[in-house]
């Protein structure tokens, strides 16, 4: 269950592929000046770390920039992973400090709507069943107008690929915080198409 | 599972549970069971898995389309050279595969037609995208980040390749199907088990989407030469049967993985001496017979490409 490629959005390529030991063996490779295995770590990587960080920025252009400047560390830090966590969860840490640089530079708030973030779940109400008549496009478009906080957690725990531990890890909260959010982020999400269905 | 609630024999599912469920690892044990025979719980997962299928769709529909994060400067030696690397080696067999990419005459649309004859130069020019060339033939080696095609010309193309270059994989691959491999599963019920025509594993790209029953997607389970089982994220298991019919689609492919003597097909900017830095491959081991391809894209944009390369790999079971 914690396996963090066996989840959605992370490819299982063939028999016998294990992606933790891949991954560890591309990351020795890279701290050796290898580039093909830099662009090996790319293809493993780079999508799933492409698509959080748009989530999070919501700006392709900043989201390329960030990307570049994400994988630029990998190849300057591969000797500096120890293996204390997978190399899926330590990339995209990665590339959250480097969004969270970004986004400061431009004086938007990053981490600072965390109290509003984590307000506790309302319980089952109307907003649940706003979720219940939802199609998948309404969902999305819904996604996107959640804060920074939610949409950032909403991605690491469905595209990342990480298990929930591994997302506390690359937020440094608790896991009950995590937890905490992520109902947070699903109530607001509610919120969001029931108020577009009052509005039709 | 959490503490039991006053209506229900069994606890419910717990939030980690349902995360867990909703981002496609298996749901086990007690909590399937109790997922099976509990509404609220059933409910709650489904909530859950709408929220997890927008992510997912969110990130399907924004796949990064510009050159990777290439190195720009670096303390370490020996980094002066780029990711994409050309080598030339040169082919012996003539390629059994003619790919031709036409007018992309429907905005939005990508198309592939299957058609006799047909033929062309080693690199031909893309209509719709002024940018693109593709080659196809019959691969020959891969060398590195690099392959060589033997077109029907009989010449070789060394096709360069970098780490956003979109790499697909076709064919009768059953031996890809293994415990854990996130699928989705397309084909008829019959007698309880759903018939695989078509399995396609890992993060699913757009195009791999052609008609005929809807997907089911979930994880393999107890996989074996007749077939496997299906663990949906909500839990259910249902029994696939698979057969030398079975075209599996490995969405996101590594080139290491390609075999040579398969037909392939490539998109890319023309380079110097004949190369093409490929931006796609498809490999399809199981290409129409005695066809051509001929593929027909909106724009020169890495979703329109992709697009193309997944009509093309699911070409055995769709084109006509």
């Amino acid at each position: 269950v914690n396996d963090p490629h066996r989840g959605r959005g992370a490819a299982t390529f063939s028999a016998g592929h294990d992606p933790a030991r891949d991954d560890a063996g591309l990351l020795r490779r890279i701290g050796q000046g290898d580039d093909d295995a830099m662009a090996a770590f790319y293809a493993e990587h780079g999508r799933v770390v492409f698509a959080q960080v748009l989530l999070v920025t919501g700006e392709r252009s900043l989201t390329e920039e960030i990307v570049q400047d994400t994988m630029l560390a990998v190849w300057r830090g591969a000797d500096a992973f120890r293996g204390a966590s997978s190399v899926r969860s330590w990339v995209i840490a990665i590339a959250r400090r480097q969004t969270r640089d970004r986004l400061r530079g431009r004086r938007l708030r990053v981490v600072d709507d965390t109290y509003l973030a984590d307000q506790p779940d309302s319980g089952p109400g109307p907003e649940a069943m706003a979720l219940d008549r939802a199609e998948l496009a309404e969902v999305m478009g819904a996604i996107r107008q959640l804060a920074l906080a939610h949409r950032e957690v909403l991605g690491l725990a469905f595209g990342s690929g990480l298990s929930l531990s591994e997302v506390a890890g690359v937020l440094e909260l608790p896991v009950g915080t995590v937890k905490t959010r992520l109902t947070a982020a699903r109530t607001a999400l509610n919120g969001i198409l029931e108020q577009k269905g009052q509005n039709r | 599972m959490n503490a039991d609630h006053t209506d229900t024999r069994d606890a419910h599912l717990d939030l980690e549970d349902l995360i867990a469920g909703a981002a496609g690892q298996p749901v086990v044990g007690r909590a399937r069971e109790h997922l099976a025979g509990c509404g609220e719980c059933q409910r709650e997962a489904s909530r859950w898995n709408l929220v997890a299928d927008g992510v997912s769709g969110l990130a399907d529909a924004a796949p990064p389309a510009s050159q990777p994060a290439r190195p720009r400067r670096t303390g370490r030696p020996g980094l002066s050279r780029p990711w994409r690397r050309a080598l030339l080696v040169t082919g012996s067999v003539a390629a059994a595969l003619v790919l031709l990419v036409g007018g992309g005459e429907l905005a939005g649309v990508v198309h592939v037609h299957v058609g006799q004859g047909g033929g062309g130069t080693d690199l031909t020019a893309v209509t719709g995208c002024s940018q693109l060339q593709q080659a196809g033939g019959t691969l020959e080696q891969i060398h590195g980040s690099s392959l060589v095609i033997k077109t029907a010309s009989g010449r070789p193309v060394t096709v360069t390749t970098t780490a956003t270059t979109f790499v697909s994989q076709s064919g009768n691959l059953l031996g890809q199907l293994t415990d854990g491999a996130s699928v989705r599963v397309r084909g008829p019920r019959s007698g309880g088990a759903i018939q695989a025509a078509l399995v396609t594993i890992g993060q699913p790209f757009s195009a791999v989407n052609p008609e005929g029953p809807a997907p089911v997607q979930g994880t393999v389970a107890d996989a074996s030469q007749t077939g496997f089982t299906l663990v949906t994220p909500r839990g259910a298991r249902e029994r696939v049967t698979t057969s030398g019919d079975t075209l599996v689609v490995v969405a996101h492919a590594r080139l290491g993985q390609l075999q040579a003597g398969t037909a392939i097909f490539a998109l890319g900017q023309a380079g110097p001496d004949g190369t093409l830095a490929a931006r796609a491959v498809a490999a399809i081991s199981q290409p129409p017979s005695g066809k051509h391809l001929r593929v027909s894209v909106r724009d020169c944009s890495t979703s329109s490409i992709e697009a193309a390369i997944g009509r093309i790999s699911v070409a055995p079971v769709s084109a006509g």
